[in-house]
């Protein structure tokens, strides 16, 4: 039941990345609650006043009764913290092979977990970038501050290169707070520079979550016969042999994945590959190990 | 070159096909858009230039291996260097060099028609010349040059061989498979109908061979010849011989003839005989003066007639005083040399005496003093004595034992060596005597013995045959009689004794017989005169026989084998006519008569019709008609068709393993 709000293509098809990130997160909090050993808390932690704009849902009618003031209620697990999404919209991420755009997927990603870390009370914001930042919505929790992560996660379409230095030298001086980063990308750059890009936030006490998203095409290309193959954003043209796609390429491939996920690992920094055709749990899923353990 | 069937080149339409598949198949560069090519190595294998390459050996494949097909099919052929219409035949010259050619001038018109011939060759043209009489005997190499061809015939010189028109043709056709080229056989023969094989179809020739006759003779001529002569090979009492002479008339007149005994070149009589037109007529001669030992005789015509080759028959005889039998009786069979004697002094001509030993003194054997050995009831031999008799035997010898009460408890019979199972005994049986029960009535032991009637045989020494010839058993299936072949000599075992204590046989009229002609038989004296015809073979040895050499002079008195053949070989072609020498060692020598097969006498021509027949047997009709010009033209050609089929099959094995290379790669990839 819950994969069916999870399958990217149908996903893709709602439309309205906020009805698909609720959708996404709904289907995937219900399923959580079945699950006794995941490990989520539901452990009551404390009330909180109600202000304006915050969900109904959680306010303690019992409290109200008695005190006929309204107050939330704070669970484990609540505790504020900021999450930052860094999203690649660099041309290479409109690549497509009959499932969804890796952009589309990122996208979808990225909104799930922001409202996920919105509905956790998170400060979530957003930077989007291709060599060049391109869209910032500095975190916040205020009200409104969801939808317009959304919309900028919406308005996020391929553009540029990818040029990973610029981008995150900027964002070494401008992420000042400590919190969760997630950086969405397919990461064609070499792993090394990858890391050694990306660790310096780390180093400021962020927890840097990498979302390697990939089309299943990219990993396992199937050439049914020889192909001019362009660069989407180099323009770079290759003839390529399908014996070639099918042996050498793809061990390339494999390697390069493995490579930067042990040097992320090795970095401090959480892996996780998303193919553009496996559901979407998986991206919320690593998001929650991460920010549980920054409790 | 040319093409036997050019319209398959029509086939060459379908080289079309891999071309438009292949162009279908052609590798269009569609770009595709790709997310990075930062993995993807600028390397040869990733570049589809070698698929290019694979492509397109791939498309020369096929197009050759179609190509091929359609080739092979339409039978591409060269033209052998040099093969003008008719430049490749040979010309092969045969003339007849059998004996009917003496006849007249037969031999002299064919050689002059062959010379005509030779003549007749154009320039670079290849001719041969062979004899032919019973087979056909080349005698130049192919050759161009006419005088070599001219010199043969002139050579030429009739034999005293027969001829045969089946053994030609068989010839021909083997000479054309051999050569592989047109032959066109020139045949100079006086066409003697004689001469053609029981079945037509064995003169067939081959669809290369062009058969031309030249007739060397015109009619068939009056000829007589002495057929057949009966006489004596041996005697001892000249004036007691009779020969009886057959003279047979053909294309002739009735006619008297007069005939001649001749006896060593000197005429001993002459009778005339009255032959019938186209018929035969017997001579008979009483008496022949001949000295010792062999003398050369020969009944004669007188009468000049077409072929004088044939107006002698030649026959042999030996003349000897009684020869001596070396009889060794043993200790108990003394009493047999007796009735051994008796029968044969009761015989009409005294042709042996017997010198009777005791075996146990152990002779010596001559072999050229005596006709053959009897052993009487022997017992245990003397070992030397029976190794000389054995030697004896396989010399040319002969043995014939008698096994009686003494030798039934031997182990095996004396020189032959069989098992001795013991002896029988007739008085356990129901008569109380054996009988014969079968003979071969063709041995010579059994002739005029009347089957032994009467005969009672009361014991026996049974013994296993083994391998040898049984001639005789008696009712209870014990062997009587039999005779081992040894070497070139022979053992005659007679199981039982040659007195009365065994058997009655001795006081029956059969056993005269009985003992006479055996001897004869195992002196040699039953053979009579070979009627050995030129061309054939006389046996010099049994196949398996190792004996010492033989030695054969020829009538001209060369020697007919060399000192190899005659350690060796078991046989000697007579080719020429006349008294041939066979000395076998150890003084034994004998005059072997050769005649002129009388085939050859009848100088009948074959018929117009059957000549014609003979003729289209071979390639149809003259030079230049379309079936011998389409023989020789398949000949000259050639064809290439199986050569392309071949490559064309190579290519295509190698097309499905360079394809299935791409096949493979296609499924991986999918």
């Amino acid at each position: 039941m819950e994969q069916r709000f999870l399958d990217p293509k149908v996903l893709a098809g709602l439309g309205n990345l906020a009805l698909t990130a609720r959708t996404v997160v709904d289907g995937f909090i219900s399923g959580l609650h079945r699950s006794p050993d995941f490990g989520f808390s539901q452990e009551f932690a404390e009330y909180r006043p109600y202000s304006l704009g915050d969900d109904l849902r959680y306010v303690d009618w019992n409290v109200f009764a008695r005190t006929e003031r309204a107050y939330l209620k704070r669970y484990r697990g609540e505790t504020n913290t900021r999450l930052t999404i860094l999203l690649d919209r660099s041309r290479s991420m409109g690549f497509q092979r009959g499932g969804v755009r890796k952009i589309d997927y990122a996208r979808m990603a990225a909104a799930s977990v922001a409202y996920l870390g919105h509905h956790q009370r998170d400060a979530v914001g957003v930077i989007t970038f291709d060599d060049e930042v391109r869209d910032f919505v500095a975190p916040s929790s205020r009200h409104g501050q969801l939808p317009r992560v959304l919309h900028a996660l919406e308005r996020s379409e391929p553009g540029a290169r990818t040029d990973f230095a610029r981008p995150f030298h900027y964002f070494q001086e401008f992420l000042r707070w400590r919190g969760v980063v997630l950086v969405v990308s397919d990461f064609y750059a070499p792993p090394v520079d990858i890391v050694k890009t990306i660790a310096p936030l780390r180093h400021r006490g962020n927890d840097v979550i990498l979302f390697h998203v990939l089309d299943p095409e990219e990993i396992e290309p199937k050439l049914g016969e020889p192909r001019l193959l362009v660069d989407m954003e180099t323009g770079e043209q290759l003839e390529v042999a399908p014996e070639y796609a099918a042996d050498f390429y793809q061990k390339r491939m494999a390697a390069h994945i493995a490579e930067l996920k042990k040097e992320a690992e090795a970095a401090g920094l959480s892996y996780q590959l998303l193919q553009t055709d496996r559901p979407l749990d998986e991206a919320l899923r690593e998001y929650l190990i991460v920010r549980q353990g920054r409790l | 070159m040319g093409l036997l069937a050019p319209g398959f080149l029509a086939a060459f339409a379908l080289l079309g096909l891999p071309l438009w598949l292949h162009l279908l198949k052609r590798h269009k560069s569609i770009p595709l858009e790709f997310s990075s090519l930062m993995l993807f190595e600028r390397h040869a294998i990733s570049s589809v230039k070698s698929r290019k390459l694979d492509y397109l050996i791939l498309l020369a494949l096929r197009l050759a291996v179609l190509a091929l097909l359609a080739l092979a099919f339409a039978q591409p052929f060269l033209e052998r260097q040099g093969a003008a219409a008719g430049s490749g035949a040979v010309r092969l010259f045969v003339i007849d060099v059998s004996a009917s050619m003496n006849a007249g001038d037969r031999l002299e018109r064919a050689r002059k028609d062959a010379l005509q011939a030779i003549g007749a060759m154009k320039s670079g043209e290849r001719g041969q010349v062979a004899y032919f009489d019973r087979q056909l005997h080349l005698v130049t190499q192919p050759v161009a040059d006419p005088e070599a061809l001219r010199a043969a015939v002139r050579a030429a010189r009739a034999g005293d061989e027969r001829s045969s028109y089946g053994e030609l043709s068989k010839a021909l056709r083997g000479y054309a498979t051999t050569t592989k080229a047109p032959v066109e056989a020139h045949l100079f023969s006086d066409m003697q109908r004689s001469a053609l094989p029981d079945g037509f179809s064995e003169l067939s020739l081959g669809a290369t061979t062009k058969l031309v006759l030249h007739k060397a003779g015109s009619r068939a001529e009056a000829n007589f010849t002495v057929e057949n002569v009966q006489a004596p090979r041996r005697l001892q009492d000249p004036a007691k011989a009779r020969m009886e002479a057959i003279v047979a008339g053909f294309a002739n007149d009735a006619a008297t003839v007069p005939i001649s005994l001749v006896v060593n070149g000197r005429v001993a009589a002459t009778k005339p005989v009255a032959v019938p037109a186209k018929g035969k007529a017997k001579v008979e001669f009483i008496g022949l003066d001949v000295p010792y030992g062999w003398s050369r005789c020969e009944v004669r015509v007188e009468a000049r007639d077409a072929l004088a080759a044939d107006d002698n028959f030649y026959f042999a005889v030996e003349r000897s005083d009684p020869r001596k039998i070396l009889f060794l009786y043993g200790p108990r069979a003394q009493r047999s040399v007796l009735y051994f004697q008796s029968a044969l002094g009761a015989a009409a001509e005294a042709a042996f005496t017997v010198e009777a030993q005791s075996s146990s003194l152990a002779p010596q054997i001559n072999p050229a003093a005596i006709a053959f050995v009897v052993l009487s009831d022997p017992g245990e031999l003397n070992p030397g004595l029976e190794a000389a008799l054995q030697a004896y035997v396989k010399g040319g010898g002969a043995v014939w034992i008698a096994l009686g009460t003494s030798s039934s408890a031997l182990r095996k019979v004396p020189v032959s060596g069989e098992a001795v199972k013991g002896s029988r005994f007739a008085n356990r049986s129901g008569d109380r005597f054996f009988t014969l029960a079968s003979a071969d009535e063709n041995y010579p032991s059994m002739r005029r013995a009347n089957r032994w009637e009467g005969v009672r045989f009361f014991q026996t020494v049974s013994a296993d045959p083994g391998e040898a010839k049984v001639v005789a058993r008696l009712n209870d299936g014990t062997p009587i009689l039999y005779e081992k072949r040894i070497g070139e000599g022979r053992v005659l075992v007679f199981a039982s004794d040659f007195d009365n204590t065994a058997s009655d046989f001795p006081l029956h009229a059969s056993f005269v017989p009985f003992v006479e002609q055996t001897s004869r038989y195992l002196a040699g004296e039953e053979e009579r005169a070979p009627l050995l015809a030129a061309g054939t073979a006389y046996e010099l040895r049994a196949a398996d026989a190792r004996v010492s050499s033989v030695e054969v002079i020829a009538p001209d008195g060369s020697r007919a084998l060399s000192l190899e053949e005659s350690a060796r070989v078991p046989a000697v072609i007579v080719e020429k006519r006349g008294f041939y020498e066979v000395n076998r060692g150890a003084g034994r020598q004998e005059l072997v008569p050769v005649n002129i097969d009388r085939r050859e006498s009848n100088l009948e021509l074959i018929p117009e019709e059957s000549l014609a027949l003979w003729q289209g047997s071979g390639s149809e009709g003259a030079p230049g008609t379309a079936a011998a010009e389409e023989a020789e033209t398949a000949l000259r050609r050639q064809n290439f068709g199986l050569g392309f089929l071949w490559a064309a099959l190579a290519l295509a094995v190698v097309e499905s393993l360079w394809s299935s290379r791409h096949l493979t790669m296609t499924k991986e990839t999918a």
